[in-house]
């Protein structure tokens, strides 16, 4: 089985680089002189939006070896929905991976959309199953359900999402949902099923990935917890005769030399509000997210303290919004980390840097050729400290 | 060539009507005809639905008409998925996309706008349809009937409208909710999806009353009762509700000729580009700003009308200015 490697496209804008904070491509920050899509012609909008620039970074992806992107869905982000309906036609080999809630459209429409997606991109799309990180961020979608039973819909909702994908008609009563007669009209019917990367860090998502991942997706993590954290996962597949593949979501800040990447954080470390050595602060209930914060020894000072093993650095959260953990180092350094990973059972990353239409380039060019795969002498090491001896188990 | 006849005693209206094509996200017309074996056939693979409904919307661009619909229908293409990616494809005409006011939340169908209304600069509108045959609606899990569903229609896009306008915004309803809800930054910035609704019963009117910017008609309904009870109960709320009007045209370059169409529907207007473009201005004058045109035409029958009958109402229009 091949790997495939995905790289995300920024649904809320991009930085120049990592070195600033901000936004100046995409609208997130005033349109000034030095801004992108949209920019300044003469002093005025030059017409370009955001989805040209989420358009430009899918195309250079294409072109340096990736299979397609994540895109992301926050209440602060474009849709992806509306951007792989936008883009479909000006890509030819991208997969489109929708990031979405369940609890936020119907499995029936989620069935008619995808399958007419599936139609307009010729089969590229791909869902990345969420179930949200609580907190007012849930409430602000307009959804109050609660983080077990969030999962138990996810559930409920792949369940009648695919009843009615592979055959109708489809009655069904359970307790998120009720359909009678539900099905694809016949010439939406017939499509392959998009591949499902689930995430979830929780027991709730775990037994849930169980039944419903082809992928079990995770953020990056110190690479035994990461492990544990696959274990698990396997443990419960297998109990029900399911065994999901793995995917890891990895910032990746790569260089020539080891020396010119930490470099480039510490540029970025300049900017980094003091506030936030201090520790971060949650509102959700995320465990994943609780987790990555306990990787580290809060409060840090300097950039290497954030360093939780060689070249897998937590600070990444500090230079641009998103999860904290991520690959900094040579290329070969950087690629003998996914060569590891590889080896620790992971099938498929998604990978991200800042600005991501250059890095997408750079990571084709100078990362991904250098990768081995599953060769025997990038076994996992074993004698690294478990989760357990960490404390870190829930 | 002549100018549409104008009835006695009308108003100049300010604009032309907007003209609106029906897509054909159904039906034969999305496959084109096979050739023989022995012939030659590069297509194999690389064609499909959607390359055929694309030119659809090049057609409508490139002839002038206004926008595209994509009807909400249970056998069709789905709309959103559809009018995204036209809209990406052009630069003047605007899409409506039908859907079910149950097909999620109010606040994700708002997020998923405010998306296209910044890709396309503001040309995405919205057609929900309320009334739906039962048996269709409990296909898409939904098992409400009779005048609570234009109750869930009022919330749902009271709620999308909330969450569009305001920064903080709360609902507490019967079918959907939002706490500190409200889209900020640059998704706050773009206009609400132009609103379509239709339906002729006492709910159908209110809710456009509330919340329509185009009340879409039949040729079968007895329009300037409708109309005035539409702007009456629009006028208790402190609004205006434009009025659109779907039907079929079949203009030919004579009337002998278009009235040996084969296939014309019932109620179709039938006859010379004049004569169609004369019918037509008679609705204009009885408010009609919006023509949704139908059923889905040809490409052929897209460039006849845009190149021999739109023009007509836009020379009107050159000399009123």
């Amino acid at each position: 089985m091949s790997i495939d490697i995905y790289w995300r496209i920024g649904t809320h804008g991009d930085q120049s680089s990592l070195r600033r904070r901000l936004v100046s491509r995409g609208d997130w920050s005033p349109v000034e002189p030095g801004s992108i899509t949209p920019g300044l012609r003469g002093g005025r909008p030059d017409g370009y939006t955001h989805l040209d620039h989420m358009a430009d970074v899918a195309r250079s992806t294409e072109l340096s070896g990736f299979v397609g992107g994540l895109l992301p869905s926050f209440p602060f982000t474009d849709d992806p929905w509306a951007a792989a309906a936008s883009l479909a036609r000006e890509t030819t080999t991208y997969r489109f991976m929708i990031a979405f809630q369940p609890g936020f459209l119907h499995p029936v429409q989620a069935a008619r959309m995808s399958a007419s997606l599936q139609r307009a991109t010729g089969g590229r799309v791909v869902y990345n199953i969420i179930s949200g990180g609580g907190g007012p961020a849930q409430l602000w979608w307009g959804d109050k359900v609660g983080h077990d039973d969030r999962y138990a819909r996810t559930s409920e909702f792949l369940d009648v999402l695919k009843a009615v994908w592979y055959g109708g008609p489809v009655t069904h009563k359970g307790r998120f949902y009720q359909v009678e007669g539900a099905g694809l009209p016949e010439r939406l019917a017939g499509q392959p099923f998009p591949e499902v990367f689930f995430s979830g860090s929780s027991q709730a998502a775990i037994q849930a990935a169980g039944r419903h991942a082809d992928y079990y997706l995770s953020w990056l993590e110190p690479f035994p917890a990461l492990a544990a954290k696959f274990d698990q996962v396997r443990e419960h597949s297998a109990a029900i005769g399911r065994s999901p593949r793995f995917a890891v979501r990895i910032d990746v800040l790569a260089r020539e030399t080891e020396d010119e990447a930490w470099a480039e954080i510490r540029r970025g470390w300049r900017h980094v509000d003091p506030e936030q050595l201090r520790g971060p602060e949650s509102t959700g209930d995320s465990v994943g997210w609780l987790r990555s914060s306990q990787f580290i020894d809060w409060p840090v000072r300097t950039p290497r303290e954030l360093e939780a093993s060689p070249n897998v650095w937590g600070g990444f959260h500090l230079l641009r919004g998103g999860p904290a953990f991520g690959l900094v180092g040579s290329y070969s350094q950087v690629a003998a980390r996914l060569d590891e990973l590889i080896a620790l059972g992971v099938d498929a990353f998604i990978l991200a840097g800042v600005p991501h239409l250059e890095e997408a380039r750079r990571v084709g060019e100078h990362v991904l050729p250098l990768l081995r795969g599953r060769w025997p002498d990038t076994a996992p090491d074993t004698s690294l400290p478990t989760l357990e001896a960490k404390g870190l188990t829930r | 060539m002549t100018s549409p006849v104008r009835s006695e005693g009308s108003s100049l209206p300010t604009k032309p009507p907007r003209f609106l094509l029906t897509l054909p996200t159904i039906g034969p017309d999305l496959s084109p005809a096979p050739l023989p074996d022995f012939v030659t056939d590069t297509r194999e693979g690389r064609y499909g639905a959607f390359d055929a409904i694309a030119e659809v919307g090049r057609a409508a661009e490139v002839t002038g008409f206004d926008g595209i619909v994509a009807p909400f229908t249970s056998d069709a293409e789905e709309s959103l998925v559809v009018v995204a990616g036209l809209l990406r494809d052009s630069r003047w005409i605007h899409g409506v996309a039908g859907f079910h006011p149950a097909l999620g939340t109010p606040v994700y169908a708002a997020k998923l706008s405010a998306s296209l209304q910044r890709f396309t600069g503001d040309r995405f509108g919205w057609w929900p349809v309320v009334d739906l045959p039962p048996e269709v609606a409990r296909a898409y899990g939904d098992f409400l009937e009779g005048p609570d569903r234009y109750a869930r229609a009022d919330e749902f896009l009271t709620i999308a409208k909330g969450v569009w306008d305001h920064e903080d915004y709360t609902y507490e309803g019967r079918f959907f909710q939002v706490l500190a809800g409200g889209f900020q930054g640059p998704l706050a910035e773009r206009r609400f999806p132009t609103v379509h609704l239709s339906g002729i019963s006492a709910d159908a009117l209110d809710l456009s009353a509330k919340h329509a910017d185009v009340h879409v008609f039949d040729v079968t309904d007895d329009l300037d009762a409708l109309t005035a009870d539409l702007a009456e109960r629009a006028a208790e709320r402190g609004r205006t509700v434009a009025s659109g009007l779907r039907l079929t045209v079949v203009a030919r370059e004579d009337e002998d000729e278009a009235r040996g169409v084969r296939d014309v529907p019932d109620h179709a207007l039938v006859g010379s580009f004049e004569q169609v473009a004369a019918e037509l201005q008679g609705y204009a004058d009885r408010g009609v700003n919006t023509f949704v045109l139908e059923p889905a035409p040809h490409i052929e029958e897209i460039y006849r009308l845009g190149e021999l009958l739109l023009p007509l109402f836009l020379r009107e229009h050159a000399h009123v200015d």
